[in-house]
C-alpha cells in the first residue's frame, strides 16, 4: 500500500518536473515577446488620461432635458418607438424616422443625401448618442431633440407631411396611449395645414384655423417629438474594441492589451490622439466636442453654397418650438445654450456638427453631404489640407493607414429601447 | 569715392557695413549704422544695442533680427553672450521656443526663432553679459500684428502647446496696474462642453472693490486661433466689487487666455487670466 502511495507521489513529482521543463522554454519566450509588446503599449499618465476621456466608461448618464418633461418617461419611449416606426406620418405613407434612421446601419443610412419623398440637401445624421447633443442637425437649427424630431415631418423632401395630419392621425391611432401620458386629447380635424411648409395651400389653411385650433395642433405636435425624443434618447452605443484596450490599460490589465488591439490600431491611437491632433475635435468619450466647424470640405457638384450653422443660429432662435418657447417645459432659466448663444454668424459661415465617430466605419459616405466615399478619402482630405489646424503634410501614407485602423476599432454595439 | 563703395558694401552684405559709420545715436556719443533701426541704452549705460529688424516690423510668426552692440566707448563688443526672452507683459507669458542667438563679429550678434504666438504687446528682454558686467534693455513692441502671409510651417512652429512659462494664477493685476482681479469657478475642474458660472472680484490697486463698472469678459485659444463657443454675459453681484459671469462653456482642453475689459466712470484697464482646461 504504501510503495504504491510512494510510487504515485514518485510519479507526480516527475510529471510536475517535467511540465516545469516544458514549460520553461515557452515561458521565456512568451516574455520576451511580451516585453516588445509592452513597449507599444506603454503609455505616459497624460496619455492614459486622454485614453480615458475616450473611453465608453467615461460618458456620463444621460444629460436631463428639461424642455422635454417626458424624455425619461417609459410610456412615451413605447409610444415614441411606435411613432419612429410608423410610415403613415408621411405624403406618400412611405416614410418614417427609420426610413433614413435604419436600425441596421447606426441609425443612419448610406446615401450621400437623405431621401424622404425627394432629395435632401445633407446627409442623414447618426443618432448614437444623439441626446448628449447640445444642437441639433449638421447646422444646429434645434436645441432639443423633440423639436428635432419635428422637423422632418413637414419637410417636403422627408416626411412631406403637415402638423395638422399628425395631430389628426395621433387622435385616431394612438389616442389611448397618447392620453395615458399627455392628458385629454381634443378632436382634430383632418386637414394638410402647416406654418412651416413650402406648401402654399396648407400654409393658407394653417393661418385661417382659430389661434386655440393652432394652439391645439401644435401642443400635440410638439408632444410628438417629445414621444419620439425619449425613445431616440435610448440609442446609445455599446463598447468597441477600443473602449476594451483602454479599460485594459486603466486597469493595468497588460495581458489583456495585446490581445485587443494590433500593433497598427495602437499605433493609430497614438497618432489619433497626438500627432495627428484628431482629438483638437473629435474628443470626449463620443469622439465630438458638439461644436461647429468650416473644415473647408468641398459643396457637391450642382449644389449651392451651405452656410450651415450661420444658418441655425438664426432658425433655431427664430424657432417657435425652442427650449424658451411656450411648447418647452423648461423653465427660463433652464436654456442657458439658447440664452447664451454665440450669435456671430461670420464665425460660423460654412461651419458644421462636429460628428460622433463611434461606429464611423460601418457610416460611409462622410461628411456633411456624403461628400467622401471611405474614411481613407477623408483622411487624405485633412492631411491635404491648407488649413493650419486640420493639415497634416507631415503624417505618411503608412500612418494614415494606421489611423484609419484605428477607426474600425471604434465599432461597437448599437444599444436601443 | 568712399560713398560709392559704401554703397556697394550696403548692397553686397548688411553685415560688413557696420564698421561704417552713418550716423550717431541721441546721446551723440554712440554710432548708429541704419536709419532705419531700434536704437536704446542698457539699463546701467553699460552697452548700446541697436536693432536692425529684417522685415523691418516685428510679426506674428517666425522672425529674425541683428544686434549691434557696442560698448561704453562705443567700440564693438565681441564674445558676449546673449539671451533673448521675447515676452506679453500684458499676457504674463512667453513664447514656445527659446530664440537662437549667433555671434556674427563685429559687435554683431544675429536673433533667429522668434516665435511670436500672437498679436498684441511684445517686449523683447535683453540680457547682455560680457568679461563679468551684466545689463540688461528692454525693446518695447505695442503692436505687433499678424503678417499677410504666413506658411504653414510657420504657423505649425507657434501652436505647440501652452508656454511653459505661462502664468496661471487666478489672481492678476490689470495692465496698466489700476485694477487687481480673482475669479473662481463654481465647478471645478474646470469641465469642456458645459456652461458654468465665474465669480470675479475686482478692485482698486489698494484693495477697495470697484463698484458699477461694467465688465466684458472675452475668451481665446492662442493655440488655435478661436474663441469661446458661447457669448458670456457678466453682471455685476450682490457684493460691492462682486462680478458674475454666466453662461460660460469651454468647447476643447488646453490654454485659455481670457481678458476681462473692466470700465468705471472714470478708469479704463484689461486683465488677463491665463487657464489650462484639463
Amino acid at each position: 500500500m504504501n510503495t504504491i502511495k510512494y510510487a504515485q507521489r514518485y510519479y507526480l513529482l516527475l510529471v510536475r518536473v517535467f511540465i516545469v521543463i516544458l514549460a520553461l522554454p515557452f515561458h521565456s519566450a512568451s516574455t520576451s515577446s511580451a516585453a516588445s509588446e509592452i513597449s507599444i503599449h506603454s503609455w505616459d499618465q497624460k496619455e492614459i488620461s486622454v485614453i480615458r476621456s475616450l473611453w465608453i466608461g467615461s460618458l456620463p448618464p444621460l444629460p436631463k432635458d428639461p424642455s422635454n418633461a417626458f424624455a425619461d418617461n417609459p410610456a412615451a419611449i413605447a409610444l415614441g418607438k411606435r411613432f419612429f416606426f410608423d410610415s403613415r406620418f408621411s405624403g406618400n405613407l412611405k416614410v418614417s424616422c427609420a426610413t433614413c434612421h435604419r436600425p441596421d446601419m447606426s441609425f443612419t443610412d448610406d446615401l450621400p443625401l437623405a431621401h424622404g419623398i425627394g432629395s435632401n440637401t445633407r446627409r442623414s445624421m447618426p443618432l448614437l448618442g444623439v441626446a448628449y447633443n447640445t444642437w441639433f442637425f449638421w447646422d444646429g437649427r434645434k436645441d432639443s431633440l423633440w423639436s428635432q424630431a419635428l422637423g422632418p415631418l413637414e419637410s417636403n423632401v422627408e416626411h412631406g407631411f403637415t402638423r395638422t395630419s399628425c395631430a389628426y392621425l395621433i387622435t385616431r391611432n394612438y389616442r389611448h396611449e397618447y392620453e395615458a401620458i399627455f392628458g385629454q386629447i381634443p378632436d382634430i380635424k383632418n386637414a394638410v395645414a402647416s406654418p412651416a411648409t413650402k406648401d402654399i395651400i396648407a400654409l393658407k389653411t394653417w393661418v385661417s384655423m382659430t389661434p386655440a385650433q393652432r394652439d391645439e395642433v401644435n401642443r400635440i405636435y410638439a408632444n410628438m417629438g417629445k414621444a419620439i425624443a425619449a425613445y431616440v434618447r435610448t440609442i446609445v452605443p455599446g463598447p468597441s474594441r477600443f473602449d476594451m484596450y483602454a479599460k485594459a490599460l486603466i486597469d493595468n490589465d497588460t495581458t489583456i492589451l495585446s490581445k485587443t488591439l494590433t500593433p497598427d490600431e495602437v499605433q493609430g491611437l497614438r497618432l489619433f490622439i497626438g500627432k495627428a491632433k484628431c482629438t483638437n475635435c473629435h474628443n470626449g468619450s463620443l469622439f465630438t466636442n458638439s461644436d461647429f466647424h468650416n473644415t473647408g470640405v468641398p459643396t457637391p457638384p450642382k449644389m449651392p453654397r451651405d452656410s450651415g450653422r450661420a444658418d441655425g443660429i438664426r432658425k433655431v432662435l427664430a424657432d417657435e418650438f425652442n427650449c424658451l418657447g411656450k411648447y418647452s417645459d423648461a423653465g427660463s432659466g433652464e436654456c442657458a445654450e439658447l440664452r447664451y448663444l454665440d450669435t456671430n454668424t461670420t464665425k460660423y459661415s460654412g461651419a458644421f456638427k462636429t460628428p460622433t465617430l463611434r461606429n464611423i466605419a460601418q457610416r460611409a459616405p462622410y461628411m456633411h453631404a456624403g461628400q467622401f466615399q471611405t474614411l481613407r478619402e477623408v483622411l487624405e482630405f485633412y492631411r491635404k489640407s491648407d488649413s493650419h489646424e486640420l493639415g497634416h503634410s507631415e503624417l505618411s501614407d503608412k500612418e494614415l493607414g494606421q489611423l484609419e485602423v484605428f477607426l474600425h476599432t471604434l465599432s461597437g454595439p448599437v444599444i436601443a429601447n | 569715392m568712399r560713398t560709392i563703395l559704401l554703397t556697394i558694401f550696403l548692397v553686397l552684405s548688411p553685415i560688413a557695413v557696420f564698421a561704417a559709420h552713418t550716423g550717431h545715436s541721441e546721446d551723440g556719443q554712440h554710432t548708429k549704422h541704419y536709419e532705419q533701426s531700434l536704437f536704446k541704452m542698457t539699463d546701467n549705460g553699460l552697452y548700446s544695442v541697436e536693432m536692425v529688424i529684417k522685415d523691418k516690423d516685428l510679426k506674428v510668426g517666425v522672425n529674425t533680427l541683428d544686434i549691434i552692440v557696442h560698448d561704453k566707448s562705443d567700440k564693438d563688443v565681441a564674445g558676449a553672450v546673449i539671451k533673448v526672452v521675447p515676452w506679453m507683459p500684458e499676457m504674463g507669458h512667453g513664447v514656445f521656443e527659446k530664440p537662437v542667438v549667433k555671434e556674427r563679429g563685429g559687435g554683431t550678434y544675429s536673433i533667429e526663432n522668434i516665435i511670436l504666438i500672437m498679436e498684441g504687446r511684445w517686449e523683447l528682454r535683453l540680457k547682455i553679459k560680457n568679461n563679468n558686467t551684466e545689463d540688461s534693455v528692454i525693446f518695447d513692441f505695442p503692436d505687433v500684428i499678424r503678417s499677410a502671409s504666413m506658411s504653414q510651417d510657420e504657423h505649425k512652429m507657434m501652436h505647440s502647446s501652452a508656454p511653459a512659462d505661462v502664468d496661471t494664477s487666478t489672481a492678476r493685476e490689470s495692465v496698466k496696474k489700476l485694477f487687481r482681479a480673482s475669479y473662481a469657478s463654481d465647478v471645478t475642474p474646470i469641465p469642456v462642453g458645459r456652461i458654468i458660472s465665474w465669480k470675479v472680484r475686482v478692485e482698486t490697486a489698494d484693495g477697495s472693490p470697484v463698484k458699477n463698472a461694467e465688465v466684458v469678459l472675452s475668451g481665446e485659444m492662442p493655440e488655435h486661433g478661436h474663441g469661446l463657443p458661447t457669448m458670456p454675459e457678466v453682471t455685476e453681484g450682490a457684493i460691492p466689487g462682486e462680478y458674475i459671469v454666466q453662461g460660460l462653456k469651454f468647447s476643447m482642453p488646453g490654454w485659455w487666455v481670457m481678458t476681462f475689459k473692466v470700465k468705471t466712470q472714470d478708469k479704463e484697464d484689461v486683465i488677463t487670466f491665463n487657464l489650462i482646461v484639463p
